[in-house]
């Protein structure tokens, strides 16, 4: 059985929709991130989830008992789930080790003192106990704010865009340890994010969120692999999309023709979405397209390509990147997406 | 590092000395008349004073802090209908004096007197200066950090007392002691409402029998008051901490069917503390008899002549010692500035008594002058002026300054060709502040006024005297108009806290 089970939400501010038909499930120990734009209805599910807000339909259940539904909105103290909100929110007037240990009123104060020493090891900051919120840095905060969260064992934890304020690689080295102090902790943990990359190296699962809606429920590597529709293409990476028209099981493009990776109807016409690091740029002097700008990062680079008919955009290898001006040809590795048009 | 201008110093100087004339005055009478004045506080009458003096100002403290505390955690914090509304209704009797508040109740009810009528009026008065600071800290206090402590177990009220309360904390108890200080050194409507506390008692000691020995005395058990409460303020606040980016929505508490309950107890707060006064002035001034309105013309015309003068003499002083103290400080400077600040809490009848003896004993020449009158003015109202006129001039970046300086310009030509045209707008409002401030005092002005002044303040309170209340009705509500609403528009604070809660 799940342990969470979102069954059929809908919740309206006034007369807009603001999620719709929602319906999730999380098995214990996994860790579930909603990707969505902001917007999409994120921080709401998340309210929803840890009792600040009422459904307006529907259910949720924690470990088999009915949290919310539209008779009853349990209180959030009453529900053991653990919150992590966006600016972590320490209490600004207590240090560390208070912070950590003030969900555990119930222990004894030996016992409180052990576990709030025990999550300070967890994060690595046994000699922190004592600093006020306002002398550690940006990512400090958050581990605090997390192991404040997870002390009083809550059944399920809700990160709520917890590396958004940090800088790119404070970002993932973070995530790695988030993740490593779940683990240890053996916590369940809802993650909403806007994120991809995030969400694809941190999740067991992902929950796409768009418009107030699950448009699609997956593996990180399914998600990614299989879009289920050409928005979740393009939000989740760079992807071209070109016209194509089925053709004997082939899709004909202007890129000449491709197989696809899903069931395609004899005739149909759609597009196909096309990853930038699944072109191969081949040099060649008399090929037919030519390289048109690069922008170069290091481990690869993103060159832009003037074919015949398009402009797309590559991913290449840093070293072996062409140089602009350079002739060559397009080849697509591999099976694409393909997408109809209704 | 360039001289400061001499002008700056030289006004600078002579404003840290005439500051420092009240705590002199207190210095010499401790040492001079030491056993005339413990003789003085030996007797039973001292005691009651005391006890009356104490009872007032704690009972006021607690009752403004009670008020402001729930009004403020109404408009901001939860659903309210109308909350802006009952925000600026919150802030209203800011506008009104508060003896012009005591005259209101007076006025329709003769037996409005006593100390349960001073505790009524001197609380309804102060409760917006807890308000303000109340509702600034809970607006910049973190709302994120109260849904955690949900989530780790706490129910609402145990989330106010261990979150809520600890962040707003040291804002209380600065608001609270300005309600304290303000308490302790209230005259106008304390002597309106026939309660005796030290004030009154020292002005009518002076007043009635010219006993400047007893005068003093009790003068210097008020100053010890003054400065116990300030110790306890800096004992008991708490740390200041700077709370951290408030980000997020702030989502407001519903509060269910109580909004309409809620609703209806801060409008009930808002009839008496500004409803009730103001409909019964307007009564009697509408309905008055005989009224002579060129006699009211003579008293605005007269009033605001020497407000404005007043406001230009505490400007420039203020202005000197910003300007000296912000862009080219020393040692020097900040000693002066700090002197300036030594009257700030010295209640306004203390200092108008130093003021006498020094005008009668000393100089002579400006006893019962004008002069005497706006050196008083000086004194009460520098402190606050300072922070007002010294404030537009500190937020103008330096990098501007630099800008100026690079382009060409002398430190000096930079300061009056780019800084102080940027700070103007605020130090001219900081003026205004300081003019509608001296508009609506009363002690210090009838002690130190020449016999032919008559403003608006010492008519009322003459007619008061002769418990003809309807007839000063109008001297108040000219008071309400031409300085209350003024100030409370220029209010920075206040300003602020109504766009954000709207």
């Amino acid at each position: 059985m799940p342990l969470l089970e979102i069954n059929d939400v809908s919740v309206s501010f006034g007369d807009t929709e603001v999620l719709s038909g929602i319906t999730l499930e999380l098995e214990s120990k996994q860790l579930l991130a909603v990707l969505g734009a902001s917007g999409a209805g994120k921080s709401t599910l998340m309210r929803l989830i840890a009792g600040f807000d009422s459904v307006g339909a529907g259910s949720i259940v924690l470990d088999g008992e009915t949290l919310s539904d539209t008779s009853k909105t349990v209180a959030p103290e009453k529900r053991s789930i653990g919150i992590v909100p966006q600016d972590s929110a320490l209490f600004p007037h207590l240090n560390v080790g208070q912070n950590i240990g003030f969900g555990l009123s119930a222990l004894s104060k030996e016992a409180k003192a052990e576990r709030v020493r025990e999550l300070l090891r967890l994060i690595r900051m046994e000699e922190f106990a004592s600093r006020m919120p306002q002398e550690l840095s940006g990512g400090q905060v958050q581990r605090v704010a997390l192991a404040r969260a997870l002390a009083p064992k809550p059944k399920l934890v809700l990160l709520d865009e917890p590396f958004s304020a940090l800088d790119a690689e404070l970002r993932g080295q973070l995530r790695e340890e988030v993740r490593q102090v779940l683990r240890a902790e053996g916590a369940t943990a809802v993650l909403v994010t806007h994120d991809q990359e995030e969400a694809l190296s941190l999740a067991d699962r992902v929950a796409v969120l768009r418009e107030g809606k699950i448009i699609q429920v997956g593996s990180p590597s399914e998600i990614y692999n299989s879009p289920a529709d050409v928005g979740i293409a393009t939000f989740l990476g760079e992807s071209v999309l070109v016209d194509g028209k089925v053709s004997g099981g082939k899709i004909l493009t202007d890129l000449g023709s491709l197989s696809a990776l899903n069931n395609v109807a004899e005739g149909a016409t759609g597009v196909v979405a096309i990853r930038s690091e699944n072109f191969y740029l081949q040099p060649n002097p008399t090929g037919d397209s030519e390289v048109v700008g690069r922008v170069f990062f290091g481990h690869d680079a993103l060159v832009e390509v003037q074919t015949p008919k398009l402009r797309i955009r590559a991913r290449s290898n840093g070293p072996f990147a062409p140089e602009v001006g350079m002739r060559v040809t397009v080849w697509v590795r591999g099976a694409v997406n393909f997408y109809p048009s209704s | 590092m360039k001289r400061p201008p001499i002008a700056a110093v030289a006004l600078g100087l002579l404003a840290a000395l005439a500051s420092l004339i009240p705590i002199g005055y207190l210095l010499l009478r401790l040492f001079e008349g030491f056993e005339a004045a413990l003789a003085e506080l030996a007797r039973a009458r001292t005691l009651e004073l005391l006890l009356n003096t104490i009872g007032l100002t704690v009972s006021v403290s607690l009752t403004a802090l009670a008020i402001g505390a729930v009004q403020a955690w109404l408009t901001v914090r939860t659903n309210l209908p109308l909350a802006p509304v009952f925000a600026v209704l919150a802030t209203l009797p800011l506008a009104i004096p508060s003896y012009v508040l005591a005259l209101g109740y007076l006025s329709v009810f003769p037996s409005f007197s006593g100390f349960w009528a001073a505790w009524f009026t001197l609380s309804l008065a102060t409760s917006p200066y807890v308000f303000l600071a109340l509702s600034a800290a809970l607006i910049s206090s973190n709302f994120a950090a109260e849904e955690v402590a949900r989530s780790l177990g706490k129910n609402r009220w145990q989330v106010i007392q261990s979150v809520t309360w600890p962040q707003v904390r040291p804002a209380a108890f600065a608001s609270v002691l300005l309600v304290a200080l303000y308490t302790l050194s209230e005259f106008g409507a304390i002597a309106i409402l026939r309660f005796d506390t030290f004030t009154r008692a020292i002005y009518n000691a002076y007043r009635g029998s010219f006993d400047r020995t007893s005068a003093a005395a009790l003068a210097l058990v008020l100053v010890a008051l003054t400065l116990v409460v300030i110790y306890f303020e800096r004992r008991y606040r708490g740390d200041r901490w700077q709370a951290p980016t408030a980000a997020g929505r702030k989502r407001r508490i519903d509060l269910g069917r109580a909004r309409i309950l809620a609703a209806f107890g801060l409008g009930i707060i808002g009839l008496f503390g500004a409803g009730v006064p103001l409909v019964s002035l307007i009564g009697w001034s509408v309905n008055q008899t005989g009224f002579d309105l060129l006699r009211l013309g003579e008293l605005v015309a007269s009033s605001l002549a020497v407000a404005i003068a007043a406001g230009v003499v505490i400007g420039i002083f203020a202005l000197a010692i910003s300007v000296w103290n912000l862009r080219y400080s020393s040692r020097l400077s900040g000693a002066v500035d700090l002197t300036a600040w030594a009257a700030h809490a010295l209640p306004a009848v203390v200092v108008a008594l130093a003021l006498v003896y020094f005008g009668a004993n000393l100089v002579p020449g400006i006893y019962q002058s004008i002069w005497l009158l706006l050196l008083g003015y000086l004194i009460l109202f520098l402190p606050n002026a300072l922070g007002l006129v010294g404030t537009p001039i500190a937020l103008v970046p330096r990098s501007i300054e630099e800008v100026a300086r690079s382009q060409g310009l002398s430190k000096n030509a930079a300061l009056t060709k780019v800084v102080l045209p940027i700070a103007l707008p605020g130090i001219l409002a900081g003026v205004a502040l300081a003019s509608l401030t001296v508009l609506k005092e009363l002690p210090a002005t009838l002690l130190l006024r020449p016999n032919e002044l008559d403003t608006l303040a010492t008519e009322l309170w003459q007619a008061t005297e002769v418990l003809a209340y309807s007839q000063a009705a109008p001297y108040a509500l000219a008071l309400i108009i031409i300085a209350g609403v003024p100030a409370l528009a220029l209010n920075a604070q206040a300003r602020k806290l109504i766009s954000e809660v709207s």
